[in-house]
């Protein structure tokens, strides 16, 4: 479904991605895990082109994302089917919790405005916020932002979901209420990529763990593979650091 | 030493000038309101060549903001109005009126110098919408116009609408400078009802309170216009 072919990134002179190959099939749910500055996010961001590769390729559903050649190429087209969470939440202040969720339906698939806003309600079901479709983000906890978030991403009913570190800013009584929303999502069959620190809901919840070091796949494989018999010894002194 | 007993102030000599002053002062805000349109579309034009991604544009309206905030207001007056003419760019009058070139000069002159500073309004009011916001607007598929539109703008119009409107309060003030080519604005009149009374004093207290009346009502109005566009757009 989504492919990476020696994917190398540069900020300036500094090399964040070193050449990651790797595929993401459907249904899958990849974790990845790292240290702070090891490139992890920005692999992420690269799978929609936030983040533009500076050399190699990306391949959504057949579709080369990094080609140049292509004229007609269009990665809005794309994006719709790629949903996005993260870590700050980003949800738009100046419009309530639905029309955060409903622009994107509206503006950019062309539903009217009472199918949009029918499947927004549907969603803040789904997350548990419906009283709250009226409210400005502003009044939300983090926790509820996060979960708005996550829906506003799905009203476009994508074909995989990427997150950014969702639980990392929020505080910890809210983290679990996040969670519990991403695992449903995960095992109604989404194809998910997350990047987290969460290590016990990888363990739980992912089919694959992907160890991110200093711009490359270090190890990866399933989650007992990876926390309870790593291979190389970066993964185990990340593990010994994070896991108590 | 200080001897007061000696001044007489006489502002019953004004009165057969206050039509004087009022079409000074019709001037000075027709003209401060005109350029702050004509410099907002200016800055407009100048905002997006400096987010294009075209080099030269970027380079163009750079170099632009930073020679006409390098130099004085006066000076840019006095080249559009008393320089360019002795090298052939001149306006004509307009419509049989007297001076109506001269005014058209001026208000380009002023415009074009409005359009640098709301330019850096534009700029620094996009800038200010966190980077996360078009982001996000991007993941769900929106395009770079439409982010411009239903995401960053509504966003920046509440850092950019107060800092126009004190542009237009700069402008009321700064307007004064077009008496010195002789544009009948308010400050103009002052000086000819001083030559036609002899009396100093008295106009410049005159005009003073006419500038402060206008900026004061001026600035209640943005206030208000600030209070309301922050409850509607709440965050």
């Amino acid at each position: 479904m989504l492919k990476t072919k020696n994917l190398h990134k540069y900020f300036g002179e500094l090399e964040v991605l070193k050449g990651i190959t790797t595929e993401i099939k459907k249904g899958e749910v990849v974790a990845i895990i790292g240290a702070s500055g090891s490139g992890k996010s920005t692999f992420l961001r690269c799978l929609n082109l936030l983040e533009e590769p500076t050399k190699g390729e990306v391949i959504f559903e057949g579709q080369n994302l990094t080609t140049k050649d292509d004229k007609n190429f269009n990665i809005n087209k794309v994006r719709e089917h790629i949903g996005m969470v993260f870590q700050h939440f980003n949800l738009f202040p100046n419009m309530t919790v639905l029309e955060n969720i409903t622009l994107a339906p509206i503006k950019v698939k062309g539903l009217n405005k009472q199918e949009a806003e029918a499947k927004g309600v549907e969603l803040l079901k789904k997350v548990g916020l419906e009283e709250k479709k009226n409210v400005y983000p502003s009044t939300l906890s983090g926790g509820q932002k996060q979960r708005v978030a996550i829906a506003r991403a799905l009203a476009m009913e994508p074909d995989v979901m990427l997150f950014d570190e969702p639980t990392s800013a929020l505080d910890p009584e809210m983290v679990k209420e996040v969670l519990l929303v991403i695992k449903d999502l995960a095992n109604s069959g989404m194809t998910t990529v997350i990047v987290t620190h969460e290590m016990g809901f990888a363990k739980e919840v992912a089919t694959r763990v992907m160890f991110i070091d200093d711009g490359i796949v270090l190890e990866e494989g399933t989650p007992d593979q990876v926390f309870n018999h790593p291979k190389e010894q970066r993964t185990k002194d990340f593990l010994d650091k994070v896991m108590y | 030493m200080l001897v007061l007993a000696n001044i007489k102030f006489d502002f019953g000599s004004m009165v057969p000038y206050l039509s004087w002053f009022w079409d000074g002062t019709v001037l000075t805000v027709g003209i401060s309101f005109v350029t702050v349109v004509l410099g907002c579309l200016i800055g407009f034009v100048a905002t997006l060549a400096r987010r294009s991604r075209f080099k030269a544009l970027n380079w163009l309206s750079t170099a632009y903001t930073q020679i006409i905030r390098g130099t004085p207001l006066l000076l840019q007056v006095y080249l559009w109005t008393l320089g360019f003419p002795q090298i052939g760019v001149k306006i004509p009058d307009m419509f049989g009126i007297a001076r109506s070139g001269l005014l058209v000069t001026v208000i380009i002159a002023l415009a074009i110098n409005s359009g640098a500073y709301i330019s850096e309004i534009f700029r620094s009011g996009l800038n200010a919408v966190d980077v996360g916001q078009s982001e996000a607007a991007r993941s769900l598929g929106l395009n770079s116009r439409q982010t411009m539109r239903y995401v960053i703008l509504p966003q920046a119009v509440k850092t950019i609408l107060p800092a126009l409107g004190n542009e237009f309060i700069m402008m009321i003030k700064e307007s004064s400078m077009v008496s010195t080519v002789g544009v009948a604005d308010v400050m103009y009149q002052q000086k000819i009802i001083q030559g036609a009374t002899y009396r100093v004093f008295e106009p410049l207290i005159i005009i003073a309170i006419i500038y402060f009346i206008l900026t004061t009502l001026l600035t209640s109005v943005l206030s208000v216009l600030e209070r309301r566009l922050n409850k509607d757009a709440k965050d």
